[in-house]
Formats: C-alpha cells, sequence, structure tokens
C-alpha cells in the first residue's frame, strides 16, 4: 500500500486559485476520490491557505492522476480563474515517507504560513474526522493521523514554536495579560475604529475582557463597532471622563498630533486610585504623548514598541522551526518502521507457510521410515537434513546466481542480516526440563 | 525519624523547581514547585507536632524555633494565594526563603533542646504573631521584588521572548497590599504581646533591649509604610520599593540584631 499526498498551498499558488479548489463540504469529494480499486483510503484538508489529498493507494502511477482529475473535475468550482499559475503548476505530490513527513509538519504547524499558528491542528483535525465520517478512512491513515496529532502536540509540549504570539493585535493582549490578573472586570477604551484596533479587541475578548466604550470622530461608526462588541459608543469631547473609568486603551485614530496628553492621563490617574492603565497607540501619527509612558502605573506601547515584540517572538519561532524538524523527521521514521513492518506481514505469513509445509512433509516421510522399523537415529538424521537441505535451497540457489554484480552484493549482505551470520552462533538451548 | 531534614529535602526541592521553572520558562516546572512546597509545609507541620511528643516540648520562643515557625506561615500564606492562580512564579522567593528559614530553625530544634523552661503564655503569644507577622512581611517584599522585575521588563518594552514568566503586576500588587496589611497587624499584636510578656516577668512596659528597641523602630517605619498605602493611596510601584525597604530593616533589626547581642 502506498501513501500519496497532492496539493497545493499558499506558497505554490495564489489566492484566487487557493478559493477556486477550496471545499467547505468534505463528505461528498472524499466519496467520489475513495474507490477500494485503486485509492482505499483519503483524507481531504481544505483550508485558505491550503487544498490538500492525502490517500492511500493500491496502484500510485493510477492514484496520482486521479487524484489530478480530481482536483480538476471534482474541486474546481466552474472554470479555473486567471490567476497567473496553472493548476498543473500548483499542485506538489508526496508520496511514501516524503507525504508522512509533510502531513506531521502542516499538523505541527511548521508549515504554514505563520509559524506555529494553532488553527492548522483543529483543521486538519476535522478534516480526518469528516474523513471517518465518510467511511474514507481505514486503519493505515487513521494511524498516520493519530500519530500526527501526537507529534504536534510533542512539537508544541517540546519547543517553543508556538510560545509568543506575532501579530500586533495578540501582542497587544499578550502584554495587558503582564499587567493583569483578568480582563473579568476590565474596562477597554476604544479611541478611533480601525481594522487594526479591532483585531487587537478581538484578542483581548477572547482573553474574557468585560466592558468596551468606543469614542469616535464619527458617532455613527463607533456605534457600528459598540454594536458588535456589545459596548458603548462616545463621542471624543467625553475621553477625560472615559479614560478615568479605563483600564486598557486603545488609540487608532486620524490626526496632526496626540490626541491623549500627558496631563490628561496624569488627571484621570488621580481620580482612579492608582489602577494601572495599560496603552495601546497603534495611531501614526502617535495619538498618545509618548511622555505618559514616564507615569508610574502607566505602560505605553506604540506601534513600533509592539512590531518590534512581535518580530522578535516571530524571531525566536524560526529558531525553534529547527528543534521542531527535528521532531516530525524522528516521528516520521517512526512510522516508516510501522508501515514497514506492515507491508513485512504477507512475507512473513508466506514464509511460515512454505516452512510449516516442509516440515508437514519431511515429518510423514519420517513417521513412514519408523514404521518400517528403520533405525531411529537414522530417521531423524535424515528427517532434520531434508528440512534444512529444502529450507536454504531457495536463498542458496539464489545466492549462487546472481549476475549483476550489485545486486549480487546486496543479496549477499542481505542474507548475512538476515540469518545474523555476523552475530555469532546461538547459544543452545537447555533441553526441556533441565534446571538452568 | 528527624522531620526537619525531610521538610528542609521538600523545601529544597521546592526552590531548585521553581528556580528551573522560571529561568527555563516551564511553568509546569513552577507548578510542582507548589507542590513540593505543599508537602513540605505537611511535614513541617507534623515535625513541629513531633516536637510534643515528648514530655517536655522545646519553647518556641527561642530565635531558631520563631524563625522555622516564620517559615512555615509564610509558606502557608503563599499557598493559599494559590487559589486565584498566575502566582507559581513567587515561589522562587518564598521557596529559598522557606528552606533557608528550616534550615537555620531546626538546628536549635531538636526534641528536648531548649526544653525545660517555663514558658509564660504571653511570650508564646508574642513568638507566634511575631513570627507570622515576619512571614507575612517576607512574602509581602518577595511580591515586591517581583513586582519591581516585571515593571521593569514592562517600561523596557522587552520582546516577550527570554523574559521570565513573572505574575501579572495587578496579582502582585493584590499580595503585596495583603501581606502588608495582615503582617503589620500581626507584628502589632506582636509588639502588644511582647509588651504584657515584659510587664509580667519584669514588672515594667518596655525591657529597653537592643533587640526590643530595634523591633519598634521597624514597626514604626512599617506603620508610616501602611499609613501611605492605605491613607496617602501610594501608588503600586511605590508600594513594592517599600515593602522591599520596610522588610529589609525588619530583617536588621530583628534578625541582625538578635544574632548579635
Amino acid at each position: 500500500m502506498n501513501l500519496l499526498l497532492v496539493g497545493m498551498n499558499h506558497r505554490t499558488a495564489p489566492l484566487a486559485l487557493r478559493e477556486h479548489y477550496a471545499v467547505a463540504e468534505l463528505g461528498p469529494p472524499l466519496a467520489k476520490l475513495v474507490d477500494r480499486d485503486v485509492i482505499s483510503e483519503a483524507v481531504l484538508l481544505s483550508t485558505c491557505n491550503r487544498v490538500e489529498a492525502m490517500v492511500c493507494a493500491a496502484r500510485p502511477d493510477v492514484a496520482r492522476l486521479r487524484l489530478r482529475s480530481f482536483f480538476e473535475r471534482d474541486l474546481a468550482s466552474g472554470p479555473p480563474p486567471d490567476a497567473g499559475v496553472s493548476l498543473g503548476d500548483a499542485l506538489y505530490e508526496f508520496s511514501g515517507s516524503e507525504a508522512v513527513r509533510h502531513v506531521f509538519r502542516v499538523a505541527s504547524s511548521i508549515d504554514s504560513m505563520v509559524l506555529g499558528e494553532p488553527q492548522i491542528l483543529g483543521q486538519v483535525k476535522d478534516s480526518y474526522r469528516a474523513a471517518v465520517e465518510a467511511g474514507a478512512c481505514a486503519s493505515i491513515l487513521t494511524r498516520l493521523y493519530q500519530h500526527a496529532f501526537a507529534t504536534a502536540k510533542r512539537v508544541r509540549n517540546e519547543t517553543r514554536v508556538a510560545e509568543r504570539p506575532v501579530s500586533v493585535a495578540r501582542v497587544a493582549a499578550e502584554l495587558a495579560a503582564e499587567v493583569f490578573e483578568s480582563f473579568g472586570e476590565k474596562t477597554a477604551l476604544l479611541v478611533g475604529a480601525g481594522e487594526m484596533i479591532e483585531l487587537a479587541l478581538e484578542a483581548m475578548r477572547e482573553a474574557g475582557l468585560a466592558r468596551v466604550r468606543i469614542a469616535n470622530r464619527t458617532r455613527a461608526r463607533a456605534e457600528a463597532l459598540a454594536s458588535r462588541f456589545d459596548g458603548s459608543a462616545h463621542g471624543l469631547e467625553e475621553l477625560p471622563e472615559l479614560l478615568a473609568g479605563a483600564d486598557v486603551m486603545l488609540t487608532s485614530i486620524g490626526g496632526d498630533g496626540p490626541l491623549v496628553l500627558r496631563e490628561d492621563v496624569e488627571r484621570a490617574l488621580r481620580g482612579r486610585g492608582h489602577r494601572p492603565l495599560f496603552v495601546i497607540d497603534l495611531g501614526v501619527p502617535r495619538n498618545v504623548d509618548p511622555r505618559v509612558d514616564e507615569l508610574d502605573g502607566v505602560y505605553l506601547y506604540d506601534v513600533d514598541d509592539l512590531g518590534r515584540v512581535a518580530e522578535a517572538n516571530a524571531e525566536e519561532r524560526r529558531r525553534e522551526k529547527v528543534r521542531a524538524e527535528a521532531i516530525v523527521l524522528e516521528e516520521a521514521q517512526r512510522f516508516d518502521g510501522w508501515l514497514a513492518a506492515l507491508a513485512a506481514v504477507p512475507t512473513i505469513r508466506d514464509l511460515r507457510a512454505r516452512a510449516e509445509r516442509i516440515r508437514s512433509q519431511e515429518l510423514e516421510r519420517a513417521v513412514a521410515r519408523l514404521q518400517a522399523s528403520e533405525a531411529p537415529r537414522e530417521v531423524l538424521e535424515a528427517l532434520t537434513r531434508g528440512i534444512v537441505n529444502k529450507l536454504l535451497h531457495a536463498p542458496i540457489s539464489k545466492l549462487r546466481g546472481q549476475e549483476d554484480r550489485e545486486q549480487g552484493l546486496a543479496t549477499l549482505e542481505a542474507a548475512r542480516t538476515l540469518f545474523a551470520l555476523d552475530e555469532g552462533e546461538p547459544e543452545a538451548e537447555p533441553p526441556q526440563g533441565e534446571e538452568s | 525519624m528527624n522531620l526537619h531534614v525531610y521538610t528542609e529535602m521538600f523545601y529544597l526541592a521546592a526552590a531548585v523547581l521553581a528556580t528551573l521553572g522560571l529561568s527555563l520558562r516551564q511553568p509546569q516546572l513552577s507548578r510542582a514547585a507548589v507542590g513540593a512546597l505543599a508537602v513540605g509545609a505537611l511535614v513541617h507541620a507534623a515535625a513541629f507536632l513531633q516536637l510534643h511528643e515528648f514530655r517536655l516540648p522545646p519553647r518556641l520562643s527561642g530565635l531558631r524555633g520563631a524563625v522555622s515557625l516564620a517559615a512555615w506561615v509564610g509558606t502557608l500564606f503563599f499557598l493559599s494565594l494559590m487559589r486565584r492562580g498566575r502566582l507559581q512564579a513567587l515561589a522562587v522567593i518564598v521557596a529559598p526563603a522557606a528552606f533557608l528559614g528550616a534550615f537555620f530553625g531546626s538546628r536549635g530544634l531538636s526534641p528536648g533542646a531548649e526544653a525545660g523552661a517555663d514558658v509564660p503564655l504571653w511570650a508564646q503569644m508574642h513568638v507566634l504573631l511575631a513570627s507570622a507577622g515576619f512571614a507575612l512581611l517576607g512574602v509581602a517584599c518577595a511580591a515586591g521584588l517581583l513586582f519591581l522585575a516585571q515593571r521593569r521588563s514592562l517600561k523596557r518594552k522587552q520582546g516577550l521572548q527570554g523574559r521570565l514568566v513573572l505574575p501579572p503586576l495587578e496579582s502582585l500588587d493584590r499580595v503585596n497590599a495583603l501581606a502588608l496589611s495582615v503582617g503589620f497587624l500581626l507584628l502589632s499584636l506582636a509588639l502588644l504581646t511582647g509588651v504584657m510578656w515584659t510587664l509580667e516577668i519584669e514588672g515594667h512596659l518596655w525591657p529597653r533591649s537592643p533587640h526590643a528597641n530595634a523591633t519598634l523602630a521597624a514597626w514604626g517605619i512599617y506603620a508610616v509604610l501602611v499609613g501611605a498605602r492605605w491613607l496617602a493611596r501610594q501608588g503600586a510601584t511605590r508600594a513594592a520599593q517599600s515593602a522591599v525597604a520596610g522588610f529589609a530593616i525588619l530583617l536588621v533589626a530583628v534578625l541582625g540584631v538578635g544574632m548579635l547581642t
């Protein structure tokens, strides 16, 4: 059984092409892909950054063609877009060990656009679950994906590839968590209503931020955002009062100079019992007077500060990637070992059947000679000699009959390994009943 | 079986785990340190009980006994803070302090040592309250130190990588405020019971010993600190600095002068 993976990702295909082949419902295409004769098992992964089909195929050459036509006919949503890259150029292929390693890398988030991002593991799990529900997953891919999940967990536990955030919004939320015990009772004040500010707010909301107040020049825009985040909308003239009640302030608003001055914050601090204030200034030019950071209990981060932290975190993730790759390689080799052992099962079964046949034949012959009153020792000699000769006849004939020198040497090496000829004589087992 | 040795072993293990947890940024090691501290505190309690198995229990009014008691109370107070999470890193100071306290204290605290003295009730209460107050002010100092370290790295805008995973500023300030308030109250009660003790055995209110005078001075400094915190609404940074400075003065006043005299 052969493993084969065909797919495209953010490195090989532009977004227009990826969205053309992306699917929301994985069950129906999987049902079309699996056909027992060529492809016995399949898992389909479709995210915003990749579309991949991993299959277990009895006939890999046919499966390869089948997978390419699967992308063209079954996944495509209409005629291909003019994305500057053809489907043939966008698709990559991995087989055998390389396919295993690729699945492990994807699940461990070291093949992601943002290294170490946490969503991909959930997406791989969803795609595996969909394959199981569609009846497209059996023993080999089940084992492969369970191993991939375990590998991802190991990478997450043993490296820092996903430890620190790399987006400015997440960095802001993480820094705020170093100031506050929890966001449960905290109030965020948003000055402006830009996209960046929304992302930072979303990250804090996920962490449990309680209240949101939005102040903007255009009140309608503030109200629209307030309704999304279940907050209250205010005009900029209310800023001094709002500042006194805020624990976190996020600003991103246009203007010529600082909107929030040191004196404003000093005044607000006096009325709030020295509760800390965490300020994130995402405005360019800056919305908050930099001297605010000199105040005790105020922690001000502007867009450059956050960017520096995010870049330093990304650099650490890149360093950790080397360790993650080593873990993936180790686990992929372990899986390969299991797969190889699985492939050896029919051979072992045939070998045992053949040896058993020889033993039965020789035993029948020995019993007949004993019944004819021949000397037992001679019968036993002939029995054991017959078994040995017949067992060794085929391998010895092959060893002598090799014509190609390279192959001959390889066969000799294999024979020495298989029969453990370089490991010395095995110790004789004591006769049964004898105490050692 | 000397349970004090086992206590020291658990506290030492907690100190090592807490240090590794903080330096290697492995929260599970910090959690293990808290677990080791909890076991150490249990064994420590059993060690105190063991002393009373003997007919003549050793008095805890000696300096060593008081230090061991303070280490135990400080550990218990720290463990009680764990209910609100994210404070495990504080073990990096509490665990070594508990180990040193238990180690120093146990050297003069074997069953029978300092035994036989008829210790008045005021003396027992004085030592218990003073040890507990001392321990809590020590925890306030530890929280203050970590607060200053965390504040420094936030103000310097260091990247998150390579930074120690310290508790949030707000948690450290809460611990500081709580430990300072309760610790000061206990220290005040210890002073009061000390006065009663002196009155009972010497017939006057103040012993006029260097230890007593230094302790009174330290109490006065703490009174100013607590007043600044609650009446003058002192900021968290100044409160952290005060807690560290105050405890340093208390250490010199109580331990330093006590050992020299």
